[in-house]
């Protein structure tokens, strides 16, 4: 157990330096998130003055939570590509050989994504403070709020790197990039849903990342109410499931049939 | 310009088709990127014409040149990014150690660009009009690919300019967000008067946002000179100076 | 006429002298070998000749035009396989060949026609519509070769063209350099193979730390080292015996082995005789004996005091058997 622990860590802490040291892996995470925040919240910014537009602070207020959510979503679909590139390059054999537990190797992974996640969430509530918006439940809701972006990356990386075990294909995972953002656009993470459009609305309406980031919102523009975070948990509880599911049949497939 | 000058451009040109033709699915993301971001930033914004100040109530046809230049940008700088590979592969000293003058080399790889970014902006104009953007008239479809041609030709010279001067693939994100930031930094989403406080000031002076408007005009209503001239004034102005940037910074790989 | 005439040419890197103050110079229809091991200052020195690098320090000429001040007219009369060869996979060997020519301002009609000729040569017209990815090793550097060549140039670099591959492809190059310089091509040939060098140049340059340390044709460096030796080796019989018999013949070496004597003699293989009588005469029964001639190997180590490459095949050490 305790061998299996120092093997998460250390893999953990593999996957973040990996990440810091390469621009191409940090831009997408972090630099084009945070543009787009920039450029969305002063493009679309007169939004608040629309008939419907839930009471906030600014429009950059309301942009946070959707801009950790694509930060989180991207840091988990890098993870997916970094575990295929490092069993494509046999790295993840050597470690499958070795005499410790082989979903400590994916845990690993997920930890450091993990960590990506945290780091994406601080930054975006940091320039929120810098930029004048307040977070309304104050500390408490902002450990909340990583909280459960944490929560939501290790259940969306848990999907990436199933991919990544199945396939083994590193260009398959990064295939994925274009959906993040099929995903994104099809839930609130920019707009409130009462003032989306058709058929995006609807589909928002049911798409589990509509419910993370609300719950991820909530705690910036309301407060610690409770309702959404709730409901965030729940869907993370939900996405979770699903990947721990997918990434062991996964991986017992490609245990069984050696890649 | 010689008859050797305009061989060497076509010949780039040709070889620059191979990276769509030869490679299974390499048009897809090009094609996919400004797609999905004008279908899902539609679905997202598309009730901000219910502002005072928009002229429109379709924002497909407010947002749709946008996202046609967003395409022209995103494959010039894709032109810098394979550039750079180039440049890594050792490819581009093949180039230069041979006497065809470095403007065409230069030139070579910035009208492939141009002309790739046609394939994008088709496919997003016709994804436009599917779902009911505004037909732009003749006229307006001409000044709209017009502009694709030049607007991808200045990322292009932007794009290699930091590929010649990095010399690596690793400086793709500052190619591509600078391009991403130069179209965006405008009147993209919204009018000016509309626009927040910082973004309302860039966009007031990027000459970018002159460009936006000169494809835009046929979308909202009639093509007219006014709103043509400052776009070619933009785009000349961007042109001459990323231009000459780009072929200093190929003049300066032997540095 | 001096094909390539090169000055104190240095090229600094930061505060790193990669090359400092080379001086060389090469005839006309020479074929020149720039030998040294990795890092050395070879592939600096050549993209500074070639236009791809300026000088920091010193001047060079190629062709009869200075490489910074007339780089256009030197890039016209120069043709270029650099080492890392840039081919570009997704294109056929053909499309490459008439690109180069393009780049070099051959009308279509004659591009197509050089790119035929040249594929013949470089013996790729099978391939010739594959693409160069599915290309080998040795292929590739062919094609490398062919295209360098599209143009005529007066003036051929070749940076390391055999690095990495088999003998017989490495063979084939060799060949082929050859038969260009019979008709009229100078070549620069930068290698690290010393074997390479002993077999195509007619000069030498040996580089080490950004310098030249050494410069000559290669018998000339040899002859520098010294004499050649006869190296014996006994069937049985002790060495103790052997060398007395020897003794009076040549100049004794220090033995490496038991079963070997190493013997310095003056007129090469003019001695051999001698010393298989007086061997015989002596009841000494000989396994082997060998002339080995110093190589280029033993240049370098007096040089600069390391063997260049590990296995050198002794290319210029001639067996004679016992019978």
């Amino acid at each position: 157990m305790r061998t299996n622990l120092r093997v998460v860590r250390a893999l953990g802490m593999r996957s973040v330096r990996q990440t810091f040291r390469r621009p191409q892996l940090m831009a997408p995470i972090l630099v084009f998130p945070t543009l787009l925040l920039a450029i969305q919240t002063g493009g679309a910014g007169s939004a608040v003055n629309l008939p419907g537009f839930p009471p906030v602070q600014s429009f950059l207020q309301f942009m946070l939570a959707g801009a950790i959510m694509q930060s989180l979503m991207l840091a988990a679909n890098s993870g997916g590509i970094a575990l295929a590139v490092d069993i494509e390059m046999g790295f993840t054999d050597r470690l499958f050989a070795a005499p410790i537990s082989r979903y400590a190797v994916v845990l690993g992974r997920l930890a450091g994504t993990a960590a990506l996640g945290a780091f994406a969430a601080l930054w975006f509530l940091a320039i929120g403070l810098i930029f004048g918006a307040e977070i309304e439940g104050g500390v408490a809701g902002a450990v909340v709020a990583v909280a459960l972006t944490v929560g939501a990356t290790v259940g969306i990386g848990g999907i990436g790197s199933s991919v990544a075990l199945r396939t083994g294909r590193a260009s398959i995972v990064q295939g994925l990039f274009p959906l993040v953002f099929v995903i994104l656009f099809l839930s609130t993470a920019f707009f409130p849903e009462g003032l989306m459009v058709e058929p995006a609305k609807t589909v928002a309406q049911y798409n589990p990342m509509s419910f993370v980031v609300e719950g991820i919102r909530e705690p910036i523009i309301a407060g610690l109410e409770g309702s959404d975070v709730l409901d965030a948990v729940l869907a993370i509880v939900g996405i979770a499931a699903l990947s721990t599911l997918l990434s062991a049949r996964a991986l017992r497939h490609r245990l069984a049939t050696g890649g | 310009m010689r008859r050797e000058d305009i061989a060497t451009i076509v010949a780039l040109i040709d070889r620059s088709k191979n990276d769509l033709l030869r490679v299974p699915g390499a048009a897809i993301p090009g094609v996919l990127a400004p797609t999905i971001f004008f279908l899902g930033l539609n679905g997202v914004f598309g009730n901000l014409t219910q502002l005072t100040g928009f002229t429109t109530d379709s924002y497909a046809s407010f947002l749709v040149p946008v996202s046609v230049l967003q395409g022209a940008g995103f494959t010039g700088a894709a032109a810098g990014v394979n550039l750079a590979r180039d440049i890594e592969a050792g490819w581009l000293d093949r180039l230069l150690v041979s006497p065809a003058p470095r403007w065409a080399l230069l030139t070579g790889t910035v009208l492939a660009a141009s002309l790739r970014a046609f394939i994008p902006a088709t496919f997003v104009l016709a994804v436009a009009f599917l779902i009911g953007a505004h037909w732009p008239g003749v006229g307006g479809i001409l000044i709209a690919y017009a502009i694709v041609a030049a607007t991808a030709a200045v990322a292009a010279c932007y794009a290699a300019t930091l590929a010649l001067h990095y010399k690596t693939q690793s400086a793709s994100p500052l190619m591509q967000a600078g391009v991403l930031a130069l179209i965006l930094a405008t009147t993209a989403y919204a009018p000016l008067e509309l626009l927040q406080g910082w973004l309302q000031e860039v966009a007031r002076f990027n000459p970018m946002t002159q460009v936006v408007e000169g494809a835009r005009q046929g979308f909202l209503g009639t093509i007219s000179w006014e709103e043509t001239w400052p776009a070619i004034v933009a785009l000349a102005g961007m042109l001459s100076v990323l231009g000459a940037l780009s072929l200093r910074a190929m003049r300066r790989t032997a540095l | 006429m001096k094909a390539i005439v090169v000055e104190g040419l240095e090229r600094a890197f930061g505060d790193v002298l990669a090359v400092r103050g080379v001086d060389l110079s090469v005839d006309e229809g020479e074929i020149y070998g720039f030998l040294g091991p990795n890092g050395a200052g070879k592939t600096t020195t050549v993209r500074m000749l070639t236009t791809l690098l300026l000088p920091t320090g010193g001047r060079a000429s190629v062709a009869g035009y200075d490489v910074v001040g007339e780089a256009h007219a030197v890039r016209a009369s120069i043709g270029v396989a650099l080492q890392e060869a840039a081919l570009d996979p997704l294109m056929t060997g053909r499309e490459l060949i008439r690109l180069q020519a393009t780049l070099h301002g051959l009308p279509a009609a004659e591009g197509r026609r050089r790119a035929d000729e040249l594929l013949e040569r470089v013996d790729l017209v099978e391939a010739a519509d594959r693409r160069v990815g599915t290309y080998s090793g040795g292929m590739q550097r062919r094609l490398d070769l062919a295209a360098s060549l599209v143009h005529r140039p007066r003036v051929l670099f070749l940076d390391e063209p055999t690095t990495g591959l088999d003998p017989v492809s490495r063979k084939t190059i060799w060949e082929e350099v050859r038969e260009l310089n019979e008709d009229g091509t100078t070549v620069f040939l930068t290698t690290q193979y010393l074997e390479e060098a002993d077999q195509l140049a007619d000069n030498v340059g040996i580089i080490d730390s950004g310098a030249i340390v050494a410069e000559a044709t290669p018998d000339a460096l040899k002859a520098e080292i010294g004499n050649p030796h006869i190296e014996l080796q006994l069937e049985e019989g002790s060495i103790a015996d052997a060398e007395a018999v020897c003794t009076g013949i040549g100049k004794l070496m220090p033995p490496k082995d038991g079963r070997t004597v190493l013997l310095e003699v003056e007129r090469g293989a003019g001695d051999i005789p001698r010393v298989v009588r007086a061997l015989d005469e002596a009841g000494i029964e000989v396994a082997s004996l060998e002339l080995v001639k110093p190589t280029l190997d033993d240049v370098f180590v007096a040089k600069t005091g390391y063997h260049l490459e590990k296995q050198d095949p002794t290319a210029s050490s001639a067996p004679v058997d016992d019978g």
